[in-house]
């Protein structure tokens, strides 16, 4: 078991010597082909594809990584990586935060923090989403989390769409990029706040439980705590971590494929403008905790437009569609995406006229 | 997946974040330094998870088989309820963990250049001039030592300081090369970046001139340039590109952190 943190660090420093050495040692490591015998071969056959994979990872290191050119293939890699990298602090601390509501917080304190009605229950998990610091990828697993010990669904998901959008590092960081424009602070409160109440009550009064793929009920409750809390995070990233590639991959494709100009080419046309920036939060799924840095520079844009950009973006885009898809499953992904848009924009164009 | 290959993954993903924040300053191209504690946490976290899963499964197989079938047993027991997966298997989509592996690994992407520059979107003039622009001295203004500026600085400068208070200084610059697509001089770019390479924005002067008998720069080469701001006839903030004669110019490496 110690194979892969030498393999991974012997591909990583650069000499292809060393890096075979270690490879060749961590062989010995693997456990003999006659343990554990009828499930054994199953896993044995996984150690030695990982011995190879880590072997290519040494090759491609050394011989593939001059080879590889091309200033677009480059730009999406790094935006690919930059996407994934950037979340996965996010997507560890959800993931752990769930994990630990599942394993060490009595069942009992969520019945006495959210009022047994949905309905109101609804607008008291949007205002606690203003107090977990994270991005949508932390809001997804600790939503899971939240339904798993029982809170109602409607609640929970209310608290998913609030956590991204109005928590205060959000807000800290809009107060900065719109320096000297406050009312967009507040726009953005209101709305996002508005919109994740809204959706919840809609969720509840319509909304069917088996559209969401039932969360992992308990474990046997005689189970160590620790051990429960190590399978619920890894039961959550598998599930989500792979989702959230496919999102980095179709946003980091969208980043480098779709030229500025097409987006600014609309942006004196009144409503338009504002399903433009709808659907450019939707793509580039920027974390919540930037996107008020981007919405500044679009400046050919009206103020209800830029927030369009900052209600919708958190709420709906393709890391968050990813995501949700491997947390609650696609039936739900189908009503609840929808929804959530239309509802974003009517806060949108109310709020803005309002206020902007 | 079985439970061996979701404890490699795991490892694997946490030593790709290891690798570009402790042992190489690899991740100084993808996301903002501040990261740095958050990603090596998360690596520690996520390595520290795989290896315990790696554990409990070798622990599984020397303990023999009957011990291994009743845990399996155990495992099962009680979590049919009906979405139909096994949960101490992952789905297939959780392979694509491995993707972020190889690219850190593998492909080691650069940080954006200007290729992006070309095409992302650039700082533009803030619409709100009642957001008075508040900045320090450049410096002392009656000495003639050049002012060292990012260039993020220098071009809310040029669109908002009505004082006009860079008029005549000479400035320092740092940045890479990008040209300009219809011919006349160069653009010194660099990318601005709030969290990640995904929201970088571009602040770029256009060099209109250059010392004497220096060729035009190659593309996406870093230098760093003294020259004064070109200062615009008109209006400041309807200037589209500001622009920069350059006096001075040594070529840099890559500067340690490509972004500001």
């Amino acid at each position: 078991m110690s194979d892969t943190p030498a393999g991974a660090a012997a591909s990583a420093s650069s000499s292809l010597g060393d890096s075979l050495v270690n490879d060749w040692d961590a062989r010995d490591d693997l456990p003999p082909a006659d343990w554990g015998r009828p499930r054994g071969p199953r896993r044995v056959a996984t150690v030695w594809l990982f011995a190879l994979f880590l072997m290519a990872l040494a090759f491609g290191n050394a011989w593939l990584s001059d080879a590889l050119d091309g200033d677009a293939f480059l730009a999406w890699a790094t935006i690919f990586t930059a996407i994934s990298l950037q979340a996965l602090p996010f997507l560890v601390f959800g993931v752990a935060l769930s994990a630990a509501l599942t394993a060490f917080v009595p069942a009992s304190f969520y019945q006495r923090v959210f009022p047994r009605n949905a309905a109101a229950a609804v607008p008291v998990a949007g205002l606690a989403g203003a107090v977990l610091p994270g991005c949508e990828c932390a809001s997804v697993p600790v939503a899971n989390g939240l339904m798993r010990r029982g809170v109602a669904p409607a609640a929970a998901l209310t608290f998913l769409l609030a956590a991204p959008a109005i928590n205060p590092v959000v807000l800290v960081a809009t107060a900065v990029a719109f320096a000297g424009q406050p009312e967009m602070v507040a726009a953005r409160f209101a709305a996002s706040l508005g919109a994740a109440v809204v959706v919840g009550w809609v969720w509840a009064r319509f909304g069917r439980t088996d559209w969401i793929r039932a969360p992992r009920t308990h474990h046997d409750p005689g189970a160590p705590r620790w051990r429960v809390f190590q399978e619920s995070m890894t039961h959550d990233l598998m599930h989500a971590g792979g989702f959230l590639v496919v999102g980095a991959l179709a946003a980091a494709t969208l980043n480098v494929i779709v030229p500025r100009e097409w987006v600014s080419a609309v942006a004196d046309r009144p409503v338009v403008s504002v399903l433009v920036l709808a659907l450019l939060a939707i793509l580039l799924s920027i974390c919540s905790e930037a996107d008020a840095f981007v919405a500044i520079s679009l400046t050919e844009f009206s103020p209800t437009a830029k927030l369009a950009f900052l209600v919708v973006g958190p709420m709906v885009d393709l890391k968050l569609i990813a995501l949700q898809a491997g947390t609650f499953g696609w039936a739900f992904v189908r009503r609840f995406v929808p929804l959530t848009l239309g509802v974003a924009l009517v806060f949108t164009f109310v709020i803005g006229g309002i206020l902007l | 997946m079985n439970r061996i290959a979701q404890g490699m993954v795991l490892v694997l993903l946490g030593a790709a974040a290891l690798t570009s924040t402790v042992f190489t300053d690899l991740y100084l191209n993808y996301v903002q330094e501040a990261f740095r504690p958050f990603l090596i946490a998360s690596g520690l976290v996520v390595a520290a998870l795989g290896l315990a899963i790696i554990g409990a499964e070798l622990r599984v197989v020397v303990r023999g088989e009957e011990e291994a079938a009743e845990a399996a047993a155990d495992g099962h027991a009680g979590h049919d309820h009906g979405h139909g997966h096994d949960h101490s298997r992952a789905p297939r989509v959780a392979w694509l963990l491995l993707l972020p592996v190889v690219s850190v690994f593998v492909i080691a992407p650069p940080a954006l250049g200007a290729y992006t520059a070309e095409t992302a979107a650039s700082a533009a003039p803030p619409q709100d001039s009642a957001a008075e622009a508040e900045f320090d001295e450049l410096g002392d203004p009656s000495s003639n030592a050049p002012v060292e500026m990012k260039l993020q600085e220098f071009v809310s400068r040029a669109w908002t300081d009505e004082e006009r208070a860079m008029s005549g200084r000479t400035i320092e610059l740092t940045g890479f090369v990008v040209p300009h697509p219809e011919g006349e001089g160069w653009y010194l770019a660099r990318l601005q970046m709030a969290c990640c390479a995904a929201d970088a924005i571009v602040n770029r002067v256009l060099v209109t001139a250059q010392p004497d008998g220096t060729a035009a720069p190659e593309t996406d080469s870093w230098w760093t340039v003294r020259g004064t701001w070109e200062e615009p006839a008109g209006d400041l903030q309807s200037v589209r590109d500001h622009r920069f004669r350059v006096e001075e110019m040594t070529a840099v490496d890559n500067p340690p952190d490509p972004y500001e």
